[in-house]
């Protein structure tokens, strides 16, 4: 039996010390977060925190909890999150659903999609664009422009393509309209497809901070990762003209380690439920009839 | 087929329309004209809005009571007493993302702020080429305050930026000559090993021998060391964790990474001779265990925390710095950090350090009509610099500052309803810091000296730790170490494509002599190298920059003189 040879064994013995370093290597950073959100502030700043709290709190999830501009990104990130995802699945399924079937011009606009994948106008237009159709300032700046990504349309179109055609005919012949059929057959067949697709859209909606900055002329609008980005990136900017007392004030650690790990919670919250498609969801292209 | 291509039309051309319409409103308001606002006895009315442009940073981002950026204490204060309403038109997070925004309102796309803090000399010059700010020569000169003109005319350097052919297209943000470093030391240490303070280089040494070797902490483990810095983005920050100090003691007023009038020659301090044998002290030092072993790839806020752990006896900073190591007092038992100026230099001269003038310039959308009124936001805004006004204890009672039994208090914690940390009010505004005309710590001067504390600025100076008060005096004793950067205009053409790979090599050799890696010699290849790669050609633009910039008597046309 191929095994039981000891090359095997040498092998195996050497995944799974990978597979556990790579998992600690993505898990310790969060643990080493939570325990600083749970130390002493004097611990912290003279770095003796490593993955055990010292100095034990929760100071800084009241503090962060009683933050009005922590509460009110969260909720823009979910609205934005929810929202975004809802508008992006929706046209995605629908031209996903069209564009495989066969008709005339469907690979030239499949190759008008591409396009855009491989070339965009550039941060420049983008903004122009944008503040033209007054979108600044509103929501719809971070739901609209990434609405319709093309590679997760391509996705999408493959997943619907593996559906046999067969199905679709029977359908037909007992009546059913296009939207029935995408509705009723379509979409429950491919949920590991959009659930993996949701997923994507979901996190990149969740963790994209510079179109908030960028569109956003207040800072009580911005999502949730904007928000930490200048919390947390900021601080840590030399910034030589801070002066007097002002550093003082500067949030503290342990704040931040509590933002950061409850901002990250709702993703690692939703990622198990969705988790379980994900192996049926990106076999494109890896089975060719 | 055929109708399929016409509904395709019908959408688009649905779409264009739709397009067309908003874009039309939208012109339509924003050209509406508001009537003319009055200024009568301090006040507009009716109120009109000026638009900012706002760089928040970190502090100036919370806000209490559910106040928000445009909806806040100051500005509804402003509302009210002036009938001026501030409104942020343009945020941008850190100083990038800033500037990109900036950069984008220039296209055109959306209407520029009236009041634009700029704080990127090269962005500073873009937008005067750029045609869309305004010159302001003459305003300065009828409508700055007196009391403002005066702070103006300490700082005539300030405007070196802001100046092409004799016209002053901007100012500088609330100019005030920055506090200096200090030196912070745990005196619980020295008292253990009976040392006293360095005050030259050689005392300096033996100190942070014995701070390595004799276990200072008592603890039996030779597990501290002397002198933290950082050396990571430069050898010179004048703000915390730097070493300038040991640099200058070799090369006097020649700073690295800053440009000095010799004579009335600018030259550029990395390459002076002196550094060498400041580098070779560092070499040794580093070698022996005395310096922070990560000292290059720590930046400056990462090399407080050995001091903070209660490893390091020794950082330099600013006066301020101690508020930010003072856990170690908690961290450790009978920690107890006390502040003294820098050493002296080799020859016996003080040390010196880079100082700080102002934190950018305000520029101005040329459609702005309304300097008077911007003037007479920014005067009462240094209300409460000058402890008068409706500001002459802090910007807003309960924020900033309470009156708790009679009394005032700066300390946040002891607030009618106490809050974690003050509120930064005077930040809520279009300055990032808040407006100051203290210099290096003259209130600090005057409470050591027995001045009773009955001002604003004076009771808050004397609300904080002994070690910080101490600090500012030293810092202010010692006014005549700071020097301003004497190039402050945008970067030149030769600097813009070789100045990168000059500062990389120069941090990169620094480092490596440090650390021991390259030959002390390595020091004379670099700045034969520097002078060869560009170097000598920058030096000649920066000079000729700097004879421009002085060329026509500005301050005397903004009746500054």
């Amino acid at each position: 039996m191929y095994h039981k040879t000891t090359g095997y064994r040498v092998f195996s013995y050497f995944n799974y010390a990978f597979m556990i370093l790579a998992g600690l290597a993505c898990f310790l950073p969060l643990l080493h977060l939570l325990a600083q959100s749970l130390s002493s502030k004097a611990a912290i700043s003279g770095n003796m925190v490593s993955f055990w709290p010292v100095g034990f709190n929760v100071d800084a999830y009241i503090k962060t909890f009683n933050n009005s501009n922590f509460n009110g990104a969260m909720l823009t990130s979910i609205t934005r999150t929810v929202l975004g995802t809802t508008i992006s699945m929706f046209i995605l399924t629908c031209a996903g659903y069209a564009l495989s079937k066969e008709f005339r011009g469907r690979n030239v606009l499949m190759w008008f999609f591409i396009f855009t994948m491989l070339f965009s106008g550039g941060l420049i237009p983008s903004y122009i664009l944008i503040t033209a159709l007054g979108l600044k300032d509103t929501i719809w700046a971070l739901v609209l422009p990434g609405a319709f990504g093309a590679y997760n349309l391509i996705l999408l179109v493959n997943f619907f393509k593996t559906i046999p055609k067969a199905l679709e005919e029977a359908a037909f012949i007992d009546g059913a309209s296009f939207f029935v059929i995408l509705s009723k057959i379509y979409l429950p067949l491919s949920l590991p497809g959009i659930a993996t697709v949701s997923l994507f859209i979901m996190v990149g909606h969740w963790n994209s901070w510079f179109d908030g900055i960028l569109y956003m002329s207040d800072a009580s609008k911005y999502p949730l990762a904007s928000f930490l980005q200048t919390v947390v990136v900021q601080s840590n900017m030399q910034n030589m003209a801070m002066s007097q007392s002002e550093v003082a004030a500067m949030s503290e650690q342990s704040i931040k380690a509590a933002q950061i790990f409850v901002s990250t919670l709702p993703i690692i919250l939703v990622y198990p439920f969705l988790q379980r498609y994900f192996v049926k969801g990106i076999v494109l292209g890896a089975v060719k009839e | 087929m055929k109708k399929r291509t016409d509904l395709w039309k019908m959408v688009s051309m649905v779409m264009l329309s739709a397009v067309l319409v908003a874009g039309c409103s939208k012109g339509e308001s924003a050209s509406e004209t508001a009537p003319a606002s009055v200024l009568k006895d301090g006040k507009y009315d009716p109120p009109f809005t000026i638009t900012i442009a706002k760089q928040q940073d970190e502090n100036a981002g919370k806000y209490i009571n559910g106040e928000t950026l445009n909806d806040n204490v100051l500005t509804r204060w402003g509302e009210q007493n002036l009938g001026i309403k501030i409104q942020t038109t343009l945020l941008g997070g850190d100083a990038s993302q800033y500037n990109t925004k900036l950069r984008l309102a220039l296209t055109g796309s959306e209407k520029l702020p009236d009041v634009l803090p700029v704080y990127d000399t090269m962005l500073v010059n873009d937008l005067i080429e750029s045609g869309q700010v305004k010159e302001i020569t003459e305003d300065i000169s009828t409508y700055m305050p007196d009391r403002i003109k005066e702070i103006y005319k300490q700082y005539p350097t300030t405007f070196n930026p802001v100046v092409r052919e004799g016209k002053v297209y901007g100012m500088a943000i609330a100019p005030n000559l920055t506090e200096g470093e200090v030196m912070l030391i745990r005196q619980d240490w020295l008292d253990r090993l009976n040392l006293e303070a360095p005050t030259t280089i050689d005392e300096f040494e033996q100190v942070i021998v014995a701070f390595t070797n004799e276990d200072p902490d008592g603890n039996g483990k030779k597990d501290t060391y002397g002198f933290t810095f950082s050396g990571k983005d430069s050898y010179n920050t004048g703000w915390v964790s730097d070493p300038v100090m040991i640099f200058s003691a070799y090369t006097g007023k020649h700073l690295p990474r800053q440009w000095h009038n010799d004579n009335g020659k600018l030259t550029y301090g990395s390459v002076a001779p002196g550094n060498k044998e400041a580098l070779a002290k560092l070499r040794d030092w580093y070698a022996k265990g005395y310096l922070n072993k990560e000292l290059a790839t720590q930046g400056a806020w990462d090399a407080l925390s050995d001091f903070t752990e209660g490893k390091a006896g020794i950082i330099i900073g600013r006066p301020w710095l101690y508020d930010s190591v003072k856990d170690v007092e908690k961290n450790v038992d009978g920690a107890k950090i006390s502040a003294y100026p820098t050493i002296q230099g080799v020859n016996g001269d003080k040390t010196y350090q880079s100082a700080q003038l102002n934190d950018g310039v305000f520029m101005f959308n040329k459609d702005f009509q309304n300097m008077e009124a911007f003037f007479l936001y920014y005067d009462k805004m240094y209300d409460a610099a000058f402890s008068t006004g409706d500001f002459k204890y802090g910007y807003a009672q309960g924020y900033d500052y309470d009156i708790v039994n009679d009394e005032v208090t700066f300390d946040p914690t002891k607030f009618n309803t106490p809050l974690e940390a003050v509120q930064g009010v005077g930040k809520m505004a279009f300055t990032k810091n808040t407006p100051s005309v203290d210099g290096p710590g003259q209130s600090y001067y005057d409470l050591a000296n027995g001045v009773k504390a009955d001002t604003g600025v004076l009771i808050q100076s004397a609300s904080k730790d002994q070690t910080t008060q101490d600090g500012y005096r030293i810092s202010y004793e010692n006014r005549d170490v700071l020097l301003p950067n004497e190039f402050n205009g945008p970067p030149t053409p030769t600097m813009q494509n070789v100045w990168e790979q000059l500062t990389t090599m120069e941090q990169e050799t620094f480092t490596k002599i440090i650390y021991g890696n390259e030959p002390l010699e390595a020091f004379d290849t670099f700045v034969k190298q520097w002078h060869e790669k560009g170097g000598d050609t920058v030096i000649e633009e920066v000079n000729e920059w700097y004879n421009q910039a002085s060329e026509t008597d500005v301050m005397t046309l903004m009746n500054l003189k």
